[in-house]
């Protein structure tokens, strides 16, 4: 009904824009008609022909009225019986050339980065070694909660590239016919999971919200860039890196979910420019949220010794608390986290 | 014949006739083991003690409850949403109507469809990152486990792909999983999907027997 609806004020609006278009070009046409050979001039009180015939806009004003407003204002209202959205140009250009065009670059770029810090640096061990000693870290919820996001954020991740760049990807290389069958599937499969990702990131909020406020002791981090160039680093349960990415994860995935579900449920605005606006942010905000995912998949993996274990056994080395989180191992313990272990010997 | 036929036609009568052939045969081996003879003088009904025992188990325990939360919301969310996608997906009900049956009933919207397919995914997912991120589920799982799970996945997964209809390629993968899928069935661990009544209800009636209220 809704569709229908559409169709219809989309006819009367084409409808509109060719009376008006025949109005602007009659007097133009009228000039070159000649009259026939019989033709009798009548005496009619006009002694030349129709004068302005042209009229008084110049092309600009005339399609200037057709748009409507402002074409420079994208958030300017849509005037009454507007017949042009000039956004639409906008919006491609924006998408044809700078997202298509360079976006996908971003998380190649982090790669990148990543691997040149690695080589150059290597990982980050625990300086005291492993003590043999574990404390809990993350209970089996916040685990499950963390890598249930981590599951459906690597589906849409996947997905929503191929939608994007596939084009300009995937087609030159394997044909178009390929490209097709992939986008649909991931087209599906990204409108399918888009709602899971919802409730995985108002899941993972809920776990994950208690100890990730900054203070100031995030201050003394940031001074030091995180002790990933030397010296220690004091932090709590979660450091400034950790909780910047907690917050960048709750605020980006959320303008990625409304923008989504407005692009899924397009009934639900009245005006195109918020889809035309949903696209973009929908693009910049995921492509951004994959690019610094690889950084925190880095530091969780290999670029950090012992960190991995939070997530997979929900316990860490007593020694790789003090050195990274040594404000919460003294909470967590009660003891003093300057009093660093000998790692055990090792039969 | 294309692909596309080959996998719903001959293919997927064949892994039907394995999947219903198979699990009879496991269900009948399960059945004729029978049970120890209990001599001692039954207090109570051990029928009733089935029956109740396969209820009781479906509502969890509450001292159990707030620990297995996540399993109780995946296997419920997981269970319940694939047993409405197969047999109230519309496309599924066409299948079903077309090729085995032969009858028709209405089904889900296609909102409907979209909401309980992201509810059945969800918890399968749950299910399967608790499987690995629980030391005790790790240690007890299988690969068996594994596969099953993955294989339900690719299942559930190449379905959604296939949905907008536009590409046979992608309907002939969705069936060539589910024809996978019917022959794993029976002889693996997914078999808990009939099995269930009977361990239930061998609790059951065991304690039923006994007396003793579940």
């Amino acid at each position: 009904m809704q569709n229908q609806f559409h169709s219809l004020r989309n006819f009367l609006r084409l409808s509109v824009l060719m009376l008006m278009l025949a109005a602007f070009a009659a007097p133009v046409a009228a000039q070159s008609v000649r009259p026939p050979g019989n033709a009798v001039n009548l005496d009619d009180g006009i002694e030349e022909g129709p004068s302005n015939a042209l009229g008084d806009l110049s092309d600009t004003e005339i399609w200037d009225n057709f748009r409507g407003g402002n074409p420079r204002d994208i958030f300017a209202p849509a005037p009454e019986g507007q017949v042009m959205t000039t956004t639409g140009q906008q919006w491609r250009m924006i998408r044809e050339k700078f997202i298509r065009k360079y976006l996908g670059w971003a998380p190649l770029i982090v790669i990148g980065l990543l691997a040149v810090f690695y080589f150059a640096k290597g990982p980050m061990k625990i300086s005291a070694g492993r003590s043999g000693k574990t404390i809990p870290r993350f209970t089996l919820s916040a685990r499950v909660a963390h890598w249930f996001m981590a599951a459906v954020f690597i589906i849409l991740g996947l997905s929503g590239m191929i939608i994007l760049l596939g084009r300009v990807v995937i087609a030159p290389y394997f044909g178009l016919e390929f490209n097709s069958v992939l986008t649909s599937a991931a087209m599906q499969g990204h409108n399918l999971f888009g709602p899971v990702f919802i409730f995985a990131l108002i899941w993972l909020f809920i776990k994950f919200i208690r100890g990730n406020f900054f203070q100031w002791v995030d201050l003394k981090w940031i001074s030091k860039l995180g002790g990933f160039f030397g010296g220690h680093v004091s932090s709590g349960q979660f450091n400034f890196g950790e909780k910047s990415w907690f917050w960048m994860v709750i605020i980006v995935g959320s303008v990625i979910s409304v923008t989504g579900v407005i692009m899924l449920f397009p009934g639900l605005v009245d005006d195109i420019r918020w889809l035309q606006l949903s696209t973009i942010l929908h693009a910049l905000g995921a492509v951004g949220l994959i690019a610094v995912a690889f950084g925190h998949i880095y530091v969780g993996t290999i670029g950090m010794e012992g960190s991995l274990d939070s997530m997979l056994k929900g316990e860490v080395d007593e020694n790789w608390a003090k050195e990274h989180h040594d404000l919460w191992y003294e909470e967590m313990t009660g003891k003093s986290a300057s009093e660093t272990k000998a790692p055990e010997e090792t039969p | 014949m294309s692909f596309l036929q080959i996998v719903e036609g001959p293919l997927f009568i064949f892994a039907a006739a394995v999947f219903v052939l198979g699990a009879l045969w496991r269900l009948i081996g399960i059945i004729r083991i029978g049970r120890k003879k209990d001599i001692s003088p039954p207090k109570a009904s051990a029928a009733a003690g089935f029956i109740r025992g396969n209820l009781r188990h479906f509502i969890p325990r509450g001292i159990f409850a707030k620990r297995t939360m996540v399993h109780i919301v995946g296997g419920y969310g997981f269970h319940l949403g694939l047993f409405a996608l197969i047999f109230f997906g519309a496309y599924h009900i066409d299948f079903l109507n077309e090729r085995i049956l032969g009858v028709s009933w209405p089904a889900m919207p296609r909102w409907a469809f979209l909401m309980v397919s992201g509810v059945a995914f969800s918890g399968l997912i749950m299910l399967w990152v608790r499987r690995i991120s629980d030391p005790v589920m790790r240690l007890i799982s299988s690969k068996d486990d594994h596969i099953g799970s993955w294989l339900t996945f690719l299942v559930m997964l190449s379905g959604c792909f296939a949905l907008e209809q536009a590409h046979d390629s992608l309907r002939a993968t969705h069936m060539l999983l589910v024809d996978i899928w019917l022959v794993y069935f029976p002889f693996s661990r997914l078999m808990h999907g009939f099995t269930f009544v009977l361990s239930r209800g061998n609790s059951g009636a065991t304690y039923g027997r006994k007396g003793i209220d579940l």
